[in-house]
């Protein structure tokens, strides 16, 4: 079963704080991910992980009447903005919160867990049969 | 460079999108499976990933001890990801060309969504100085 592993909830004024972190905490808590991600591949369970952009750079596009990309859209001031995401494939949902919550611990200032929220939902496999 | 292409809605815009005629259905898969080959052609697509409705989503947070605690409650505005693109392009007004297209996806009766996507560039890895 696949699993796609969010990290949410950080809206633009969230985003600023982590300027605020200390250089050490924040090299703690890229190891932490490093060796997350490393442990997951070995497991065999790991399909991908990507990080994003910080939301400051992200663009809302829309199509034209004719066609063309409109790239001025706005975003909710309280819009929570997607950091990363793993993807994982699993033997059952217990195990993705399981993962979910490591993640979740991952170290924030002073090294302390910041047990922050993960989003999990399944993976599509394909469109719904009655689709095609 | 990478970026990342995300469509989702709003729980209620899920429950409408579960309310289309079939046939309408039919012309969105259509449209994207036909988006997808084109991108795969075209040597630009990365990943296409869809993901199951939003009532099968948790919120997973760990708990002291640092066991899963599943029960997490989204809020009302929350928007889900429907799904998402990974495009490899030359520039971001390829990717926003790309976007484009996806949001002009038929909806009901074949009209065009113009739905919000949204533009993300993908990291290659943490800043150096975070190493």
């Amino acid at each position: 079963m696949k699993y796609m592993l969010m990290m949410q909830g950080c809206t633009k004024a969230n985003f600023e704080t982590f300027n605020a972190w200390q250089k050490k905490d924040l090299q703690a808590h890229i190891a932490f991910m490093k060796n997350f991600c490393k442990s997951l591949g070995e497991s065999g369970e790991l399909l991908s992980a990507e990080g994003l952009d910080a939301p400051g750079q992200a663009v809302a596009v829309r199509a034209g009447k004719d066609g063309r990309p409109v790239t001025d859209g706005v975003f909710p001031e309280s819009k929570e903005f997607l950091m990363g995401y793993w993807i994982v494939d699993v033997k059952s949902p217990e195990r993705a919160y399981e993962i979910a919550a490591q993640a979740s611990a991952a170290p924030g200032p002073g090294g302390v867990p910041m047990n922050m929220l993960i989003e999990v939902r399944q993976v599509a496999s394909g469109p719904p049969e009655e689709w095609s | 460079m990478k970026y990342i292409l995300m469509t989702g809605g709003r729980k209620a815009e899920w429950d409408a999108f579960a309310a289309w005629p079939k046939n309408d259905v039919q012309a969105y898969a259509a449209f994207v499976n036909s988006l997808n080959r084109e991108l795969t052609e075209s040597g630009e697509l990365v990943a296409a990933v869809g993901l199951a409705g939003p009532g099968q989503a948790k919120a997973v947070r760990a708990a002291q001890d640092g066991t899963p605690i599943t029960d997490g409650v989204f809020p009302e505005a929350k928007e889900f990801l429907a799904g998402y693109w990974i495009v490899d392009v030359e520039n971001p007004a390829r990717a926003y060309e790309i976007a484009a297209r996806a949001s002009a996806a038929p909806g009901p009766g074949g009209v065009p969504m113009h739905n919000p996507i949204e533009v993300r560039q993908i990291m290659s890895g943490p800043p150096v100085e975070f190493l």
